[in-house]
């Protein structure tokens, strides 16, 4: 049987030592709770009714990212070295816990096939399993891929990993010396082998190498929450308590409470700072997003802006905002512009970076924040998003210089209006099919299923947009008068059901317009026709034809649905997958307002067009009128043919 | 110093051609109503004006009390009170009368901006009648201005390029588009305080029309003609699409 500190006199003070390594420990994390405490609470937070959550934690989350590190393993070996490391240091931990508990309270850990399999070969297996993982990152810290350098690299690694290293190589030198002098013990497969290497006088240096091991320990302790490493303590509390809805989870603001028209004049000026341009704007959740950001780089690899060379990098972003809280500038207004206006105004909002983060970071909420502030506080905007809201204004779509009037789209069509306690559904034209030629035969194509399908249908007689432009451009005000608009107008109509054609317009519907009074059953138009397939209301003619579907963001990564386009496209035709597909689809360069932007660096659109293209498809599929748009656009730079068809277009023309 | 901005609301003014048409020889009712183009601009100018110098800037406008609510958009923008002169007519003679009263009201004017067109009919002349009437030199085109040693300094944009002048005392400027006034979008803090802003509100007076009778307002029938151009060499190509848009007098 093992006898705890053996050879040791006066072990006993180690605890001591771990005692200070604790205090030390506490006083870092405090640090961190003090800078992340600066941020206010929000204006408004979303009552999210989720599965497993119990008070404000995410159980399932928590246990899936934070623990387990579910999204590391989107690339493979850095999953498997983190898992490695993770998994054996915890073990390790474990093994030392319960030699404290042996030694507080007798606990039986050294006897019999316990201490065999788990304190001897489990443990040794746990250390080896850990140095794997620690060499790993010891090399890629010497050859690192360019997401971890750009734009700079997070320095403070080293440290740790050399505490580490040299933590576990002593813990197998003292179990080695130990074994070459109490006899061999085979379960301890690495002290075993070892043991065999060792000089005849390596008993003369087990006490130098067993206190150095405890002294290393302490040590790596009390410095967790001053190094990168208190991403142990930081992510696990974050992913706890991200919501793990898709999408960046803007909420509304109720400006009700400021526009009361009673009240006397200066009363807005009650109303707190809209969006953020310093820490102190953000909530406690944004900074503890900030303080656990690792800096990996991931959600730049698959920023579509940043791919494309334009002035943003998520990555860049969290970067300037970690340095800020760190070094306690929560007050410092010249955030914004250090971040840079245009950085701000290139995110298409796709959220891939989200998508993409081990720690849930929610970086698209970060930057809309910024935008809502330059916006709606600063009318700090560029001028094509600009003459964008100011169309929203004035004519509710942001379509300026449009050819195109709002009934132009169902020319030569007979379309039912919505009849209150008539008509089932009520189908939701929207800006882009309304006032852009090309997507407007999605609406024409939508009338023909419906009536194809006897669906009951009927659109509203004066067209209008969502809001969701303005939103996603940052002016929350303009998307909240727009959302009442259409709310007051539904409420009305008794509208209880809705078909979009348009992601944009179902994402505005089912995640913010409820917020603002508006409930209803909301499906997209994909979704719909896939549904009437499956009812055998429609009949259509398959076809050899290979078709290429890209996900809107809108659709897919925010809102899940990335099966239902695919069982309509294999109805049609025989679908191909572009390399980024489904949850890692590769945004169009429409989203966040870009529709409406001067585009610098690549174009989003010629990118993903190319990688459409490439799969050697006949046709383009989409289930968005912006991506449509998009890589209609985009497609023109590689051939002159119409490759981007809309799932609606392709359905019509395939009825029987 | 003391500036205002005369501002009309318009029927919308991006109308696609297929969907436009008249009642009475005007835009049809059901057209949105806003803010002329060129009037906004003249309103960032002023705004611009009035945070470089710390003028006053007020706004005036020729119409009906349901203008008010377009209206507020100018002193979301900026402004610091809004005038309106209540009246319906479309003669430019009574319309630059009633806003000379309104400025006369006011009394210590020192600009008095105008976008350079109102939308409806873009005859662009109650500026230079207002001038005209109120005997202050008159500017058209202006793209931007300057206060130096208590003289104006103005760049008028032409097509072919910008002609700078100078001035003293007061004068009325009417206001083109250039990057430099592009209408901000007002803050939201701005568009609620706005809306409890009061509205001065003047009753119009009859005016003297001019001498001349509308026979007749008609609008053209859109047609579609396609014309492909060689996509050899991009520059030409422009160079080409730019002598035909000028040769059929679209620019």
């Amino acid at each position: 049987m093992r006898i705890p500190y053996w050879n040791i006199s006066y072990g006993i003070l180690i605890d001591t030592v771990a005692l200070v390594a604790v205090i030390v420990f506490v006083f870092g994390l405090h640090g961190h709770w003090k800078r992340i405490r600066l941020g206010k609470v929000r204006i408004r937070s979303a009552n999210v009714d989720h599965p497993g959550k119990i008070g404000p934690v995410f159980v399932y989350s928590l246990l899936k990212n934070g623990i387990l590190g579910a999204k590391l393993y989107k690339k493979i070996f850095t999953g498997i070295a983190h898992g490695f490391l993770f998994w054996g240091m915890l073990v390790l931990a474990l093994g030392t816990s319960l030699v404290v508990l042996n030694l507080l309270f007798g606990l039986p850990v050294f006897e019999g096939i316990f201490n065999r399999w788990f304190m001897s070969f489990f443990l040794d297996l746990a250390g080896l399993l850990a140095l794997f993982g620690l060499l790993f990152f010891l090399v890629r810290r010497w050859f690192p891929p360019e997401r971890l350098i750009t734009p700079r690299e997070r320095t403070g690694f080293g440290v740790q990993i050399g505490l580490l290293a040299a933590v576990i190589v002593t813990g197998f030198l003292v179990e080695a010396i130990r074994i070459a002098s109490t006899g061999p013990d085979p379960f301890s497969f690495v002290g075993n082998f070892m043991a065999g290497w060792l000089p005849a006088d390596a008993l003369s240096v087990h006490r130098i190498f067993w206190w150095s091991h405890g002294l290393l320990c302490m040590a790596f302790i009390a410095y967790i929450p001053y190094s990168p490493m208190m991403h142990m303590v930081l992510v696990p509390t974050n992913t706890a308590l991200a919501d793990p809805r898709p999408g960046s989870k803007m909420g509304v603001i109720d400006f009700s409470s400021f526009d009361n028209d009673d009240d006397e004049e200066g009363a807005a000026e009650e109303m707190p700072t809209l969006g953020c341009s310093s820490l102190a704007d953000f909530t406690r959740k944004r900074l503890l997003d900030f303080a656990a950001c690792l800096w990996c780089g991931r959600c730049h690899e698959v920023c579509p802006a940043a791919i494309t060379k334009k002035p943003l990098s998520p990555k860049g972003v969290m970067v300037t905002l970690a340095e800020r809280l760190a070094a306690g500038e929560v007050e410092d207004a010249t955030l914004i512009d250090d971040i840079t206006e245009d950085a701000i105004f290139a995110c298409t909002t796709c959220t891939a970076c989200l998508e993409a983060c081990p720690a849930c970071i929610n970086q698209p909420k970060t930057i809309l924040k910024f935008r809502q502030n330059l916006v709606m506080e600063q009318s700090r905007i560029p001028e094509l998003m600009a003459k964008a809201i100011n169309s929203l204004e004035q004519r509710a779509h942001p379509f300026f210089g449009t050819g195109s009037g709002p009934k132009d789209w169902c020319k030569d069509l007979e379309v039912p209006l919505f009849a209150t306690g008539e008509t089932e559904y009520l189908l939701w034209i929207g800006c882009s099919v309304t006032y852009e030629e090309r997507a407007q035969k999605i609406a024409r194509a939508m009338v023909r299923i419906l009536e194809s399908a006897g669906v009951s249908y009927g659109i509203l007689e004066e067209s209008r947009c969502t809001g969701d432009p303005a939103k996603q451009m940052g002016n929350e005000f303009m998307f909240t008068e727009l959302a009442q608009t259409n709310i007051d107008e539904f409420n009305e109509l008794g509208v209880k059901k809705i078909i979009t054609l348009c992601p944009h317009c179902y994402n505005s519907f089912d995640r913010h317009y409820p917020l603002l009074g508006g409930n209803y059953e909301v499906i997209p138009h994909s979704v719909f026709i896939n549904r009437l397939i499956s009812n055998d209301k429609l009949v259509l003619k398959n076809s050899l034809e290979r078709i290429c579907y890209h996900d809107p963001c809108y659709l897919g990564r925010r809102n899940l649905f990335f099966d239902e386009p695919r069982e309509v496209i294999r109805k049609v035709g025989q679908l191909v997958e572009m390399p980024r597909s489904g949850a890692e689809s590769f945004c169009c360069g429409g989203g966040g307002g870009n529709y409406w932007a001067e585009e610098v660096g690549d174009r989003i659109n010629q990118v993903r067009s190319k990688e459409a293209l490439d799969t050697g498809a006949d046709r383009i599929a989409t289930a968005c009128p912006f991506c449509l748009l998009m890589l209609t656009d985009g497609a023109k730079k590689f051939t002159e043919e119409q490759k981007t068809f809309d799932i609606a277009e392709l359905v019509a023309e395939r009825l029987t | 110093m003391h500036i205002t901005v005369l501002a009309k609301v318009v029927p919308d003014y991006e109308v696609p051609t297929a969907d436009f048409e008249l009642t009475d020889g005007r835009a049809h009712s059901r057209y949105t109503r806003m803010i002329g183009l060129y009037d906004e601009n003249a309103i960032e100018t002023g705004v611009q004006l009035k945070e470089a110098y710390g003028a006053t800037l007020t706004i005036i406008s020729y119409g009906k009390t349901q203008d008010v609510t377009v209206l507020r958009k100018a002193i979301a923008m900026g402004g610091d009170a809004l005038h309106l002169v209540l009246g319906d007519a479309d003669d430019p003679f009574v319309i630059a009368a009633n806003l000379k009263m309104a400025i006369e009201q006011l009394g210590n004017v020192d600009l008095v901006l105008a976008g350079q067109q109102s939308a409806d009919m873009d005859r662009g002349v109650v500026h230079s009648i207002l001038a005209g009437m109120l005997d202050y030199p008159f500017l058209p085109q202006i793209s931007t201005i300057k206060s130096e040693d208590g003289r104006w300094m103005v760049a008028q944009a032409h097509e072919n390029g910008i002609r700078r002048l100078e001035f003293s005392g007061k004068g009325v400027l009417s206001i083109t588009s250039s990057p430099k006034n592009v209408p901000r979008i007002p803050a939201v803090r701005s568009i609620l305080a706005a809306k409890k802003k009061p509205v001065e509100k003047i009753d119009g007076i009859p005016g003297t029309p001019m001498p001349v009778a509308e026979l007749s307002v008609e609008i053209p029938k859109m047609e579609s003609v396609c014309e492909f151009l060689p996509l050899d060499d991009m520059a030409q190509t422009c160079k080409i699409l730019l002598s035909k848009l000028r040769e059929e007098r679209y620019l």
